[in-house]
């Protein structure tokens, strides 16, 4: 120990142990995690689609596949339950003028599904206008869709073989705005709803809603039949009082979600 | 280093029972100081890291039978055991049971720096010339942690013995 004094001992030991934990403490090895982004990812592609004319085999015109797409409603069963839903078996998207307000015998769509545009980049030129028929509220119980909800709903009974565009059995809506939402890929949509219901004359309301655009793609590349498609989701909510529905079967406010599909067969 | 595993892991084993031992005989040492005094408790702590040190020695070769199967070989008559130079050198600490030995305290002081140089060439390489990977410092400097314990451990033991054997002859 003469050589070697207890102090020296110890400051070596130190120094090398030291370095030791200071270098084992490091992660210059480690890979540091990508750095959180402050806010949403937002990417918008280019794509404007167009309905044209709707002529079979134009690539070009983009069709509203009616079979693939849905209108859905949902409320709160007695206003406090678990939600009540159902389906609108016959819709369309068309502007229905006044004069187009009657009824269509015919199994398929009274009236050409060309009353829209969309641009995906410019907003300002998309549009879209909408209608369903009231009494083809589809919810799995032939009692009530025959029954309390043709009432309920101020409409009138289904008649086969007819689609029934009348002032009492459709509902509307139409953009008045469409904008990017700062905070997500969609859209913010103000349209007027416009329907009848169990009021004397049909109201229209200002309503605001989400648009989700699903982005156009190829399906069935490699054969000889294939085609692109894209979709459009449309949410918004409404207050069934303020149209004259009364029934407590459901709550004030009703949930429509719009699901179109198109293609360009 | 050996390229070899087996000779990296045999060092790592030598690291973690013995590395800690010069920084817990120099902290005893420093604390101890030039006690005049032979009788002192700091004195007779002084005395006392040899025996600590071959009580280290003495886990070491537990874990080494432990990793031989030593029941497996003795009921199969097949007892064999290939020891390298470093693990002798580490049973070597056993010695230090004689009294005659553990006087010298230097010399547990010089045995154990055998193994803290382990650590410190590879500390010093990765030092001068990052030619050692940071994981093995990480794993040395994990070992030498719990060597220190392990030794700071094993003085803490002896000296409980050693104050209970006196105070049962008192």
């Amino acid at each position: 120990m003469k050589l070697l004094t207890n102090k020296t001992l110890m400051i070596f030991l130190i120094l090398i142990s030291g370095y030791g934990y200071i270098a084992s403490c490091t992660h210059e090895s480690v890979v540091p995690p990508t750095v959180a982004t402050s806010g949403p990812i937002i990417t918008r592609g280019t794509n404007i689609q167009l309905p044209g004319n709707m002529v079979v085999g134009d690539t070009t015109q983009w069709k509203l596949d009616k079979a693939h797409s849905n209108v859905l409603w949902s409320t709160n069963y007695v206003g406090v339950a678990g939600l009540l839903t159902g389906r609108f078996n016959q819709f369309g998207m068309h502007e229905v003028i006044d004069a187009e307000m009657q009824n269509y015998l015919t199994a398929g769509q009274p009236l050409k599904d060309t009353s829209w545009a969309f641009n995906e980049a410019d907003p300002t030129k998309t549009y879209f206008n909408g209608y369903v028929q009231v009494n083809q509220s589809n919810t799995g119980e032939p009692g009530r869709d025959g029954g309390c909800n043709v009432s309920g709903l101020g409409t009138v009974p289904i008649v086969t073989g007819t689609q029934n565009l009348t002032l009492t059995n459709i509902a509307r809506i139409k953009t008045t705005s469409v904008k990017f939402d700062p905070l997500s890929n969609d859209y913010i949509v103000t349209l007027n709803f416009t329907w009848k219901g169990g009021l004397a004359a049909p109201l229209t309301q200002s309503i605001v809603g989400r648009l989700k655009y699903v982005s156009k793609a190829r399906v069935q590349i490699g054969t000889g039949a294939a085609y692109s498609v894209f979709g459009l989701q449309l949410k918004f909510q409404f207050n069934c009082r303020d149209f004259g529905v009364v029934s407590t079967s459901i709550a004030d406010k009703v949930d429509i979600e719009c699901n179109m599909n198109f293609n360009n067969k | 280093m050996d390229d070899s595993l087996f000779v990296y892991l045999q060092q790592l084993e030598l690291i973690t029972f013995f590395s800690g031992y010069p920084f817990i005989y120099a902290v005893v040492f420093s604390i101890a100081g030039n006690q005049q005094d032979k009788n002192s408790f700091k004195n007779q702590v002084t005395k006392l890291l040899p025996s600590g040190y071959a009580l280290v020695g003495i886990l070491y070769l537990g874990f080494q039978l432990k990793n031989l199967y030593l029941v497996y070989f003795i009921q199969n008559n097949n007892l064999t055991m290939q020891l390298t130079c470093w693990q002798i050198w580490g049973f070597l600490s056993l010695l230090f049971w004689i009294p005659a030995l553990a006087k010298k305290t230097i010399l547990s002081l010089l045995h154990s720096l055998v193994f803290f140089f382990f650590l410190a060439r590879d500390i010093i390489l990765r030092l001068s010339a990052s030619t050692v990977d940071i994981h093995i410092v990480r794993n040395d400097m994990q070992m030498y942690t719990v060597s220190l314990l392990l030794n700071l451990g094993a003085i803490l033991v002896i000296v409980l013995l050693s104050f209970l054997v006196k105070q049962y002859k008192k």
